[in-house]
């Protein structure tokens, strides 16, 4: 065992030598290559997070859109209520209006109805009076109406002359108006008691269907009348009296 | 019987001999340097590595690692030169398999050499990282009674360096060939796959002691951080 101090130099040169060869060829290109690679690998991870970034902004903005829809929605949404609800509130008042003016317009139909009615019961009440009246007189008295009519209203003119003459002022003519036709022995009798207080005065015998039954003078600004209007008031007054009552009883049956 | 490669000389030429040491040795380098252009030739970034190109970066980063855990740092001229150490023991180890092959590694004289280079690089390293002030004043730590203590010290890991490697692998030569001769068919490969053990576990205790002794002597409070363009070296 000796040291050879030549081939101890010589093994320096050789391992220093090696270090070099090993530099060159073996470590730089090795470390090189997974330098380059670990930067090929970082700028993809960056690539990576930045198109992550892209991503994560791209998907904030499509949840801002998302959101800003929703929102858009519920808008839209709530102007549809809120319109739906003024139509319908706009509807139900058409509709309550349309009802008030059905209401009103059956209510005067109903009215004027009545009125019709009442006109035609009074009508129908002043005739029955009459005939009544008149087949009573004719069996009681053996009388007829119109002659009754026309003493009666004689009767109430002559205490009033003075009064007539000053209303009627310088008339000269007078005119008799009856519903139906007074017979030729009531005109006779009426004609006579009229010439009898008015002498200077023409007279005239008229019939009025549109009137009230009874007779009526009209002399100038004067006039004197007697109808059955005040015995149809009392009539009705009695007829409507049953039949508020009738209608009570209909709607209060128990009570009866 | 010869015990060292030294004395084998291959050929004379004007005065100058060649012994089996050197020969070997350049075998060895020149089995690294194929090796290594051979693997590298193609490398490009683009080019996926290959099952050789990817041993390699096993093997380096390897010891870039093991440099780390060390000194706490990487350090490329440290992973120049204790990695060269490594592949160049191991591979002299490796080709002992070889028949005819002799491992320039149980030569005294390269073992020597090498211990020689680590006694040199261990100052170097210091120098480079400390300054020349700075280095010397280690061999007066703690204080300077140690001085002495510190120069036998620095002397002491070169010379046991030396002698560790060069004993365990011309000791595995001379046990394979004296079992060669005794039992010519059984032993000597009990004792060749034995010797590839613990010429490896030699190549690998070698460098990492270089390492430490390096890593040592350029070790500073407090220690650099990785990005240091001290610690990388700029290619």
């Amino acid at each position: 065992m000796s040291i050879d101090w030549i081939t101890v130099a010589a093994q320096i040169a050789n391992f220093l030598v090696l270090i070099w060869l090993l530099k060159r060829f073996l470590y730089r290109p090795i470390l090189d290559g997974i330098d380059a690679r670990e930067a090929e690998i970082k700028a993809r991870m960056q690539e990576a997070a930045e198109a992550e970034a892209v991503a994560k902004t791209t998907e904030a903005s499509y949840r801002a859109q998302i959101e800003a829809m929703h929102a858009a929605q519920s808008d839209v949404s709530e102007r549809l209520r809120q319109e739906a609800e003024a139509e319908r509130d706009t509807l139900l008042a058409e509709a309550h209006a349309r009802m008030d003016q059905e209401r009103k317009s059956w209510q005067a139909h109903l009215t004027e109805e009545g009125q019709k009615y009442s006109i035609k019961l009074h009508r129908a009440g002043a005739g029955a009076l009459l005939s009544l009246t008149r087949k009573a007189l004719m069996d009681l008295a053996d009388d007829t109406l119109e002659g009754r009519m026309a003493h009666h209203l004689i009767a109430q003119i002559k205490p009033m002359i003075s009064d007539i003459e000053r209303a009627s002022g310088p008339a000269t003519e007078a005119v008799f108006t009856s519903h139906a036709a007074l017979p030729e022995a009531a005109q006779t009798a009426l004609g006579a008691e009229f010439q009898a207080a008015f002498p200077n005065v023409t007279l005239a015998f008229l019939t009025d269907p549109d009137q009230a039954p009874g007779l009526v003078l009209r002399m100038g600004g004067a006039q004197v009348a007697w109808t059955v209007d005040s015995y149809l008031d009392g009539l009705d007054a009695v007829m409507q009296d049953h039949l508020s009552t009738g209608a009570d009883l209909k709607a209060h049956p128990n009570e009866a | 019987m010869t015990l060292s490669p030294d004395q084998t000389i291959l050929f004379d030429l004007w005065g100058l001999s060649l012994n089996a040491t050197v020969f070997f040795t350049w075998i060895v380098m020149l089995v690294l340097t194929l090796g290594s252009i051979l693997v590298t030739r193609n490398l490009r970034p683009d080019v996926p590595p290959n099952r050789w190109r990817t041993t390699l970066e096993v093997i380096v980063q390897g010891i870039e690692s093991q440099i780390k855990e060390i000194a706490g740092r990487s350090d490329r001229p440290l992973l120049y030169y204790a990695g060269t150490l490594f592949l160049f023991v191991a591979v002299s180890n490796l080709l002992l398999v070889i028949p005819g092959f002799q491992p320039p590694t149980a030569s005294l004289s390269t073992t020597t050499a090498l211990a020689l280079s680590v006694l040199i690089a261990v100052p170097l390293f210091g120098i480079t990282s400390r300054g020349l002030g700075g280095y010397l004043k280690t061999y007066l730590q703690p204080s300077f009674i140690m001085l002495p203590f510190n120069i036998i010290s620095e002397f002491s890991r070169g010379v046991s360096l030396a002698v560790r490697l060069y004993g365990n692998i011309m000791s595995g030569a001379v046990i394979a060939t004296i079992l060669l001769g005794v039992a010519p068919f059984f032993f000597p490969v009990i004792m060749d796959v034995l010797g590839l053990l613990t010429g490896m576990i030699q190549a690998y205790i070698f460098a990492i002691l270089a390492t430490v002794y390096i890593s040592s002597a350029t070790k500073t409070a407090p220690a650099p951080s990785p990005a240091s363009p001290t610690e990388k070296e700029t290619s």
